[in-house]
């Protein structure tokens, strides 16, 4: 590893679908490294893979070509499962979180799904919505009964349950106004520059690109 | 842990659908609870049925099969008829042993029969009652060598041991006197038992001596060891003042045996085997053909006997099993078509869970133990309702199928013009009466079922239940096996 800073290393990643043509890549050959308190931008046209490359780094898909390298291990030999649940934390525009649950069930329910071992689970979620700005009275809500800047406060702070090194975030603050995308940016970059873990941020916004800290560009794929 | 607890979560916030699949479940355990107690008590009354009759195998002459080709109306054949039937070797006891050496052949045991005249008693005689001096194991039963036989006085049944005592054992004979240590000596030695007709007209009593002879006037003696009556209710005729076995003089197969070594006196032997199974029969008449037994005989077993009265209930049976079949397969594909629809309604659901990292094999097994949670219980309140239920429904059941029954039997009945009860085969009277009291047996036939839920049920439907519930589960577990997560929440977006 060229700095013992980087956290994750994309080397000459590429990704085609099953169905592609011949020559047909969703992502092709690129390279990245990402270092542990700094926060990212991956910005790019429609098209150029954006998604592609956050769902490799996230380990919901396997690079065809090419390695990922996440703390000196090859993301193609290890249990992406066991990734997902305690090494990255996950926040996507559409917040995906479970309607059918409240808030503090959801943070809970990622708890248990990365198997740590924390006596008080419930005082443990109502701590990281409060890190993330929530009100404790929101712990006992449906999900859907929250906003679209709540319901992503709630998705950020079940990603932070299980203590991940990473934070990867598509399109965090798509789907927000502008106060709101000013107070999520906040808490990304106090994740970074306070807790010093790697933030990652896939985005068009051009105000989240001024705000990070380095800011890589995805040309669109040529065929 | 956390698997069973959003199981839980899982199935209180999707009460409807829960209740539903509940509701199937429960329907399917209730009606597979109801047949699985017929299905068990009906094999259980069945078993215990067939079991108070031993499996048995007799060696019968093929009296059809022999008259088949022959022309009664032409005179001149007698002789060749009488020819034929003096061709056909019988059977000794050496052969019974050979034959009763099979793998098919569990215990055996014989009658060995000798007919006798009187030396120093005479027959108790009267019109006919000489009938029962036949012609045991005919054709050349030790009567005689000419066709139509020739009478004697007596008839010596020698048993081979006192399980080859029926007539005993079924009640149609009744020890009235018996000397002490009687059956010490029973099997060992020229004793004999009499009928008590026969003693009360020759003034015999226990410990007396009586004297046989053969055709050649050798003399045989037997001591009285005890003294028996016929329970059976008929002379032989109206006319007749004795029962059918006032001349039948009981022994043991050895002392019989004795006589007809001397070559004067020939004797035949009835064998019964026990066998393991029914269905070996016509593998046991080979085998016995085999070791040269002559094909005019053919073996014949009691299963007829073993299995009568049991019709209605075996019906019911078969109903019952497949009318859980039915309903298995059924409930089967309703229960996996809604798994389907809900894997299909919950894909967002798994596309989160595994996105937060949650493995492919937990996600199966939450929604695996999602059924057989609701399973379970809807399992155990079917069980409940099934046990409440399936005493009347089994005896409706039957009653239903007694009636079919008894409507035919009527309709027999009314053919052959003899009245008479379902349950006793045969009637109370009429022509058909002696037929049916001598040629089947008396039989009481079940009337009710009471199909209990035990233990045995119960292990039934939990096994039943979970196999289906499993299976109904396989929608599941391909969809998951199927789905990734990327794919999933591309679609919401």
């Amino acid at each position: 590893m060229k700095n013992s800073k980087v956290l994750l290393s994309i080397q000459n990643a590429s990704y085609q679908y099953n169905d592609a043509e011949e020559g047909e890549y969703a992502l092709r050959d690129v390279s990245f490294d990402f270092e542990k308190g700094k926060i990212y931008a991956i910005r790019g046209r429609s098209g150029s893979g954006k998604t592609t490359l956050l769902s490799l780094i996230s380990g919901l898909e396997r690079c065809t070509e090419g390695n990922i390298i996440f703390d000196g291990k090859n993301l193609k030999n290890i249990n992406l499962d066991y990734y997902r649940s305690h090494d990255i934390g996950i926040v996507f525009q559409s917040y995906n979180l479970l309607p059918f649950m409240t808030a503090s069930e959801n943070i809970i329910l990622s708890m248990d799904a990365s198997g740590i071992k924390v006596a008080d689970k419930k005082a443990r979620a109502l701590e990281l919505m409060k890190s993330v700005g929530l009100k404790e009275s929101y712990a006992n809500r449906k999900v859907l009964r929250l906003s679209g800047g709540e319901q992503q406060r709630v998705a950020i702070a079940r990603g932070l349950s299980y203590n991940p090194k990473m934070i990867v975030a598509d399109e965090p603050t798509g789907n927000l106004d502008k106060q709101t995308e000013e107070e999520i940016l906040e808490i990304f970059k106090d994740l970074a520059h306070k807790d010093g873990k790697c933030v990652i941020i896939v985005t068009h916004s051009a105000n989240v690109c001024n705000q990070v800290d380095v800011v890589y560009d995805l040309k669109k794929v040529r065929k | 842990m956390f698997i069973f607890k959003n199981a839980l979560i899982s199935i209180t916030r999707n009460k409807g659908r829960n209740i539903l699949i509940g509701i199937i479940i429960l329907v399917i355990a209730c009606a597979s609870t109801i047949t699985l107690a017929i299905n068990n008590t009906a094999g259980d009354l069945i078993n215990s049925y067939q079991s108070a009759y031993d499996k048995e195998l007799t060696i019968s002459f093929n009296r059809k099969n022999m008259m088949k080709d022959f022309d009664f109306s032409n005179r001149e054949k007698l002789e060749d008829m009488k020819g034929k039937f003096s061709d056909i070797s019988s059977y000794t006891i050496s052969d019974v042993e050979k034959f009763a050496e099979s793998d098919y052949i569990e215990d055996y045991y014989y009658t060995y029969d000798v007919s006798l005249n009187g030396n120093n008693i005479e027959k108790a005689e009267s019109e006919m009652a000489n009938q029962n001096s036949n012609m045991p194991g005919f054709p050349d039963g030790g009567r005689g060598k000419d066709f139509g036989g020739s009478s004697y006085d007596f008839t010596l049944n020698g048993y081979s041991s006192l399980e080859a005592m029926s007539e005993f054992i079924e009640g149609t004979y009744e020890m009235v006197e018996i000397a002490d240590d009687a059956w010490g000596k029973a099997f060992n030695g020229n004793y004999v038992l009499i009928n008590e007709e026969l003693a009360s007209y020759n003034n015999l009593k226990l410990n007396d001596n009586i004297k046989l002879e053969d055709e050649d006037g050798n003399v045989y003696q037997f001591e009285i060891l005890g003294i028996y009556k016929e329970n059976e209710s008929g002379a032989s005729s109206p006319m007749g003042l004795f029962s059918n076995s006032a001349n039948t003089i009981i022994t043991n197969a050895d002392a019989l045996v004795a006589i007809t070594d001397g070559g004067n006196v020939k004797g035949s032997v009835n064998p019964t085997f026990i066998i393991y199974n029914y269905g070996d029969k016509d593998k046991i008449q080979a085998e016995f053909y085999e070791k040269g037994l002559d094909e005019n005989y053919t073996v014949e077993t009691n299963e007829e006997v073993a299995t009568a009265g049991l019709s209605s209930i075996k019906n019911v049976q078969s109903f019952a099993t497949t009318f859980l079949i039915i309903t298995l397969v059924i409930g089967g594909i309703v229960l996996f078509i809604i798994n389907m629809i809900n894997i299909r309604e919950r894909k967002y659901e798994i596309g989160v869970l595994r996105t937060i990292g949650i493995s492919k094999t937990k996600l199966t097994m939450q929604f695996v133990a999602e059924l057989l949670m609701v399973g379970f219980v809807a399992l155990m309140l079917g069980a409940g309702v099934g046990a409440i239920m399936s005493k009347d429904v089994s005896n409706s059941l039957l009653s239903s199928e007694i009636s079919s029954s008894k409507a035919s039997s009527e309709k027999v009945k009314g053919n052959f013009g003899g009245p008479g009860g379902f349950s006793s085969m045969g009637g109370e009277g009429g022509p058909m009466k002696d037929f049916a009291e001598k040629g089947r047996p008396k039989v009481e036939a079940y009337e009710s079922i009471d199909a209990v839920v035990n233990i045995n049920v119960l292990i039934e439907l939990l096994g039943i239940g979970l196999a289906l519930i499993l299976i109904s589960s396989l929608a599941a577990m391909i969809s998951i096996q199927r789905f990734t997560p990327l794919t999933i929440l591309k679609e919401r977006s």
